[in-house]
């Protein structure tokens, strides 16, 4: 598990972990010896207010944290020293230094690549839309973009860690696509 | 009492074939994840038209469910429509009739969401492309007519300002609008919304498939029209489901029924614009779309999801803290529903930030948290009404039977069947494989162990169904 996964999901686990105490918590509170308010409210109507005003606040912060991080605007700055072409098709793929097109299949090239380098992944689909992801050496899945018929998604990205990479197909495409699969190395 | 109107009888058959398509998908559901665990040995053909068995009845079953509560509860307020459901019903069943013979018999296997073009890459019988479109047509006309009727109903006493309840954004309303009117009419127009947009891609299809060759359609657009519906309808059947919590939980617990405030009227006209959009996060990984729908995605995703689910959590938690209140199923199924909501909806809202998508997107993860917030949700509101219903339909009293039973079942089974997906999910394992390649080491132990603990969900269904059935027969059988 790669640590980012592993945040999300020590993250979630431990989120999930609240909201099941406050609710075991406020069933047990529940019983006949109670308080009995009849009233039923528990804030009055500017608590509330604030509450709303926190909770859009502390939303609008991390939305904002966040976005900026998204894959679309990763070394954006930057021109890529190396761009690979991608075509999918049912049920391979192709991965070429140069454009692929009629001349080009693309098929059966070895792609090397250097670490560090920034490297621009241009994907597109020959027929049904098909997920690029690319996995480490310890199978965690470090990006991804969707390769789709008639369109060519860019994805960019530096490779810190040499050894091999294997692409596995992240969107449904038909009987084979679990086994629809290529590998690039970085050295 | 027993309660032997024409909505009684139509509710009750409803929710016996609700049941029985339920027990079928879980058992499709068990043994998908046997089939990925290496239990038993299923070709890929098979394995993928029982995916997209399974993934479209859900969808379909638990979106009636939510509007057969709705339309049943409605009668408190309004003339409920009878004539539109019974329509419903007919159409449901014809449309999933056909569904499943496009499957099983044509093996049709696109999975639920038949993402354009897969329809049209033929690997099934020929016939079974032109047949699922026309099951989806039967399933859309049936659907749109009820939710335009129960709207209709609704808008016959209610204005639509009132409706929407936005007189309690002024001081001193002199009107209140039920919560359950409210909740309704938001989640219906949503409904509406969507089921018209399946209408355009449905015609979209049919336009390319018989126009041999002379009209195409744009893969991206396609994309965005399937998650606009696929979205927007797997989001608004929870609303349906939490319209019934809104108006059953209080009573049935022993307490004054529940009142629109502001903040409530704000929060779910909140949902009403930000779930339209929120679908936009289907679409993060595909880097052509402009970058402002990207943003517009995680925002909507968070607005949407976030004051609807805080407002009922504050109702739910408020109404029962250190109060004594009268807990039975019912009431109790309601209570964990929200839990597993929340929950799965703690899951959504992680996947919904696109940094984290990146990593997220199409692995186990997904069908970990739209599990969460289904099997252990809305599954649960749907099975509260049913329950209650049942109860009334026999004309009997809340009862206790295997209560504890039924209720320790579901959270085991539940929990452990989740928490591999989430496991899975976090070990980058990707959905929708038939079988995991060598590299995913604990992907098939995972698979094993899902299935057993969804055989012990199924039990509590197992359970819950005898129970029910019972109850609606009582009714169904009751000579006039
Ligand atoms: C214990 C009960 C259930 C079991 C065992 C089960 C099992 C499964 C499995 C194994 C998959 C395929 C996962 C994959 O992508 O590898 C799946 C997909 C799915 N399930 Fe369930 N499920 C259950 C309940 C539900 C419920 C209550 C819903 C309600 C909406 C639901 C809706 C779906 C949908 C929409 C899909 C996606 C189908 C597709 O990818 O086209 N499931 N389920
Ligand atoms: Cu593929």
């Amino acid at each position: 598990m790669s640590d980012k996964h592993e945040f999300i999901l020590v993250l979630f686990l431990l989120l999930a972990a609240l909201v099941a105490i406050v609710f075991v918590y406020v069933y047990l509170s529940s019983g006949a010896k109670s308080s009995q308010k009849e009233d039923g409210k528990g804030l009055n109507n500017t608590q509330r207010f604030w509450f709303f005003l926190l909770l859009t606040a502390a939303l609008f912060i991390f939305a904002s944290f966040t976005i900026p991080k998204s894959p679309y605007y990763l070394f954006e700055k930057e021109s890529p020293s190396r761009v690979v072409f991608v075509a999918a098709q049912q049920y391979y793929w192709a991965l070429s230094s140069e454009a692929i097109g009629p001349g080009n299949p693309g098929a059966g090239e070895a792609i090397e690549l250097k670490r560090g380098e920034l490297v621009e992944f241009r994907v597109t689909s020959l027929d049904v839309n098909h997920g690029f992801g690319i996995y480490d050496e310890s199978n965690n899945l470090i990006a991804q973009t969707q390769a789709m018929p008639g369109y060519v998604n860019r994805l960019r990205w530096k490779f810190e860690k040499p050894g091999t990479y294997k692409v596995l197909c992240l969107e449904f495409c038909g009987l084979a696509h679990a086994v629809m699969r290529a590998s690039f190395t970085v050295r | 009492m027993m309660e032997r109107t024409t909505l009684a009888r139509t509710t009750s058959i409803w929710i016996i074939a609700i049941l029985l398509l339920f027990i079928l998908s879980v058992v499709l559901g068990i043994i998908m994840r046997l089939s990925q665990g290496g239990v038993i040995s299923q070709s890929p053909v098979v394995f993928y038209s029982q995916m997209t068995t399974h993934g479209f009845t859900m969808i379909g079953i638990w979106f009636v469910a939510g509007m057969v509560g709705v339309n049943y509860l409605m009668q408190r307020y309004v003339s409920a429509p009878v004539k539109s459901n019974i329509f419903a019903l007919l159409f449901t069943i014809i449309g999933v009739v056909l569904l499943w013979v496009t499957t099983f018999v044509g093996k049709f296997h696109t999975g639920w969401t038949f993402l354009y073009p897969l329809p049209f890459k033929i690997a099934w019988a020929g016939w079974a492309t032109p047949l699922f479109f026309v099951s989806l047509t039967i399933l859309g006309v049936g659907w749109l007519v009820w939710s335009v009727s129960l709207l209709m109903a609704i808008f016959k006493k209610y204005s639509i300002t009132r409706a929407l309840a936005w007189q309690h954004f002024g001081k001193n309303p002199s009107f209140e609008t039920p919560p359950f009117i409210l909740i309704t009419v938001i989640t219906l127009i949503g409904v509406i919304t969507c089921l018209l947009a399946a209408v355009l891609l449905i015609v979209l299809f049919f336009a390319e498939y018989f126009s041999s060759g002379t009209f195409v359609n744009d893969p991206l657009l396609m994309k965005n029209l399937t998650y606009f519906f696929g979205h927007t309808i797997a989001n608004e059947m929870l609303y349906l489901g939490l319209a019934t919590l809104y108006e059953l939980f209080p009573e049935v617990s022993g307490r004054p029924k529940w009142k629109t405030t502001w903040y409530v009227a704000l929060a779910w006209n909140c949902t009403l614009v930000f779930i339209l959009t929120a679908f936009f996060h289907h679409m993060y990984m595909d880097f052509v779309q402009p970058e402002s729908f990207q943003i517009v995605g995680q925002v909507a995703s968070y607005l949407a999801s976030l004051p609807a689910a805080v407002v009922t959590v504050f109702s739910v938690l408020t109404l029962i803290y250190r109060n004594s209140i009268r807990w039975s199923l019912t009431n109790v199924l309601y209570f964990m529903g929200v839990a597993g909501w929340v929950i799965g909806g703690l899951g959504a809202v992680i996947d919904a930030t696109i940094t984290n998508n990146l990593v997220l997107h199409n692995t186990l993860w997904v069908p970990a948290h739209f599990h969460t917030y289904n099997a252990m949700g809305n599954v649960l509101f749907s099975l509260a009404f049913f329950n209650w219903a049942a109860n009334r339909f026999a004309g009997i009293g809340e009862s206790g039977g295997a209560n504890r039973l039924k209720i320790a079942l579901l959270l085991v089974g539940g929990t452990g069947f989740l928490l591999m997906f989430y496991l899975g999910g976090a070990y980058s394992i990707p959905r929708r494989f038939n079988i995991y390649p060598m590299e995913f080491s604990l992907a098939a132990s995972f698979a094993r162990i899902a299935a057993v603990f969804a055989a012990v969900y199924l039990a509590a269904v197992l359970i819950f169904f005898w129970d029910i059935l019972r109850k609606c027969l009582k009714l169904l059988t009751y000579s006039r």
